[in-house]
């Protein structure tokens, strides 16, 4: 069906489909253009991760020769996959700012006017949150690779990875977004950032969880980071096996679905509550 | 192409509206019908009630209890149907400062189903009309205050709505930007779209609205076209400035003139029963009672006099 207001001919239900998407592809645009006008926003997110995979590296080289440790042929090439989840969660919450943001100074309302499907809105934010997570991805991977990062899973492995980045992303995008939601707050968005901090470094992001013994070890089998990183790391030491391409892609899929579930759900009780 | 049968109803129908937040009543029981063609003006001090009255017009907020139609669907029960139908420009212009005018435009454009091939050509005639082309490819973050009122109101005509809410739109601006949205505002007005605006200036809603409501503490307390709520109010208001010391003798003077009237502090009024032929026997009685008036004029009732006799105060702001 189409409403003729004058001139104008509006889409309706007829096509109702097509035009979600193509509203949820504009709103990922937009959110994609306002990421990429805003360098001073993103760069921490692109470089802090390296400056700390390089740090580390050099700081703790020796740590590989540790019982338990796997092989590997540096710790650059052991913190690849964690220089990755670091970065994507860094980005992930500047998006979830940015949608909180939008609350706050009421563009939100702007899009709540529009006979848009709701989901759209959020999906739009998301979708562009993703693919600032597959360029942030793809962007550490060309970067540290060449410094004795070697992926033994190979180009196909790499673009597993950057995939998987970009679904990890999606998934701690949603997750933040949710806290903007609830809120509306960009301050609230950018205060919880801490807390995935703290859940990075209680996770097997920086050492092997067969290194480590007592409470570390017993939070970091339970952190679902330490999971997103191992499905990386998979591909980086064992190779493009069957096992490893769904342990990196299949986590992160369960944890973005779930998150975005989470996030519609939050995004209903929201409006329910206008 | 199917159409929507167009409906005979009046485009805006507001029955019984209520909206607490919490136990705070911010709109309380209002009544509202808007003609086709109409400027409708709201007009209120700040926390008076009416922009969350047209949120709940405009489907951002669901009444607590009340009916409301707009362009001839419940907002409740079909609020996807009103929206393809209105166009709104709410207070404080929220728009994107990252984004150009014209990418505003296009996602507008496509928020409301505007097909590709059209929506080019209508981002381009509406950066035209509000007389933005030149900065249309300009973040609009480097856009003056008018600008991006203009902005906003060309995103809220983007559809071409039968029914246009604008809330408070010229809120901060100067005097210039203010006269040329009002211009803008008549002309759509003239090409037949209805439209409802939200403003806590009197200046504006006499300059533009053809029939008024005036809202105080959520309640509707005058409605009417401005220039029969103005002669309601019937007598000049006669505004004096005495020394503070004199205020008791002056009040005394003018009690006997006409029933005193709210004005701002430091001044007193009186709505003069002999109209302002009797000013100089007010001037002449005054002095006899030994008060000196250091300021005086006399002013034909306006729309905060109609404010005043409803409210028993001023608007805020209001030159008294």
């Amino acid at each position: 069906m189409t409403v003729a207001t004058s001139d104008v001919v509006i889409e309706t239900t007829a096509r109702s489909r097509q035009l979600s998407i193509r509203q949820t592809i504009a709103m990922a645009k937009r959110s994609t253009v306002e990421l990429a006008r805003q360098p001073a926003l993103i760069a921490p997110s692109m470089f802090f991760p390296i400056f700390f995979a390089v740090l580390s590296a050099s700081s703790f080289s020796k740590t590989t020769a540790i019982p338990g440790f796997p092989k590997v042929e540096s710790f650059m090439q052991f913190t690849l996959a964690s220089t990755i989840v670091q970065g994507v969660l860094f980005g992930s919450v500047t998006g979830a700012a940015a949608l909180a943001t939008d609350i706050e100074n009421g563009f939100f309302d702007r899009l709540l006017l529009a006979p848009t499907t709701r989901t759209g809105i959020l999906l739009g934010r998301l979708a562009g949150s993703a693919l600032f997570g597959l360029f942030q991805s793809a962007f550490f991977l060309a970067v540290l690779v060449p410094f004795d990062a070697p992926i033994t899973a190979g180009i196909p492995g790499a673009l597993v990875m950057v995939l998987s980045g970009g679904i990890v992303s999606l998934a701690i995008g949603a997750i933040m977004s949710s806290v903007a939601i609830r809120t509306g707050s960009a301050e609230a968005v950018q205060g919880a950032f801490p807390l995935l901090f703290v859940l990075l470094f209680f996770s097997s992001a920086f050492f092997p969880r067969e290194t480590m013994s007592g409470a570390y070890k017993r939070i970091a089998d339970i952190n679902p980071i330490s999971y997103l990183v191992e499905g990386l790391r998979a591909l980086v030491l064992e190779g493009l096996t069957f096992s490893a391409v769904v342990r990196a892609l299949l986590v992160p899929t369960v944890i973005c679905l779930a998150a975005i579930l989470f996030a519609l759900k939050e995004l209903n009780r929201k409006l329910a509550a206008l | 192409m199917n159409t929507f049968a167009s409906s005979s109803a009046d485009p805006i129908i507001a029955q019984n509206l209520v909206r607490y937040f919490g136990d705070v009543k911010a709109v309380d029981g209002i009544n509202i019908t808007v003609k086709t063609g109409e400027i409708f003006g709201f007009l209120g001090p700040n926390g008076a009630g009416k922009s969350t009255a047209v949120r709940m017009l405009t489907t951002l907020l669901r009444p607590t209890s009340g009916t409301a139609t707009v362009a001839g669907f419940d907002v409740a029960k079909h609020p996807d149907e009103v929206r393809r139908r209105i166009g709104v420009a709410l207070q404080d212009a929220a728009i994107d400062p990252l984004m150009t005018g014209t990418e505003l435009l296009r996602l507008q454009a496509v928020l409301y189903g505007i097909p590709q091939a059209q929506m080019k050509n209508r981002a381009s005639e509406l950066l035209e009309r509000v007389g933005l082309t030149a900065a249309a490819d300009r973040r609009v973050g480097t856009y003056s205050g008018g600008m991006r009122r203009r902005l906003d109101l060309a995103l809220a005509l983007i559809h071409q709505p039968t029914v246009l809410f604008l809330d408070e739109p010229t809120t901060g601006l100067d005097p210039m930007s203010r006269m040329s949205l009002w211009e803008e505002v008549r002309r759509l007005n003239n090409e037949g779209t209805t439209v409802m605006l939200t403003t806590q200036y009197l200046e504006e809603a006499d300059q533009l609205a053809d029939r008024i409501a005036i809202i105080d503490a959520g309640k509707i307390v005058r409605e009417g076209k401005p220039q029969d709520l103005k002669a309601g109010v019937g007598f000049p208001t006669l505004l004096i400035t005495v020394p503070s010391d004199q205020t008791e003798r002056a009040k005394a003077v003018l009690a006997t003139f006409g029933d005193m009237r709210p004005t701002a502090e430091g001044s007193l009024g009186v709505g003069l029963r002999g109209g302002a032929n009797v000013v100089t026997d007010v001037v002449r009685k005054l002095d006899e009672a030994s008060v000196r008036v250091q300021h005086l004029e006399v002013n034909e009732p306006s729309l905060d006099d109609v404010f005043a006799e409803a409210t028993g105060h001023r608007l805020e702001g209001a030159k008294a």
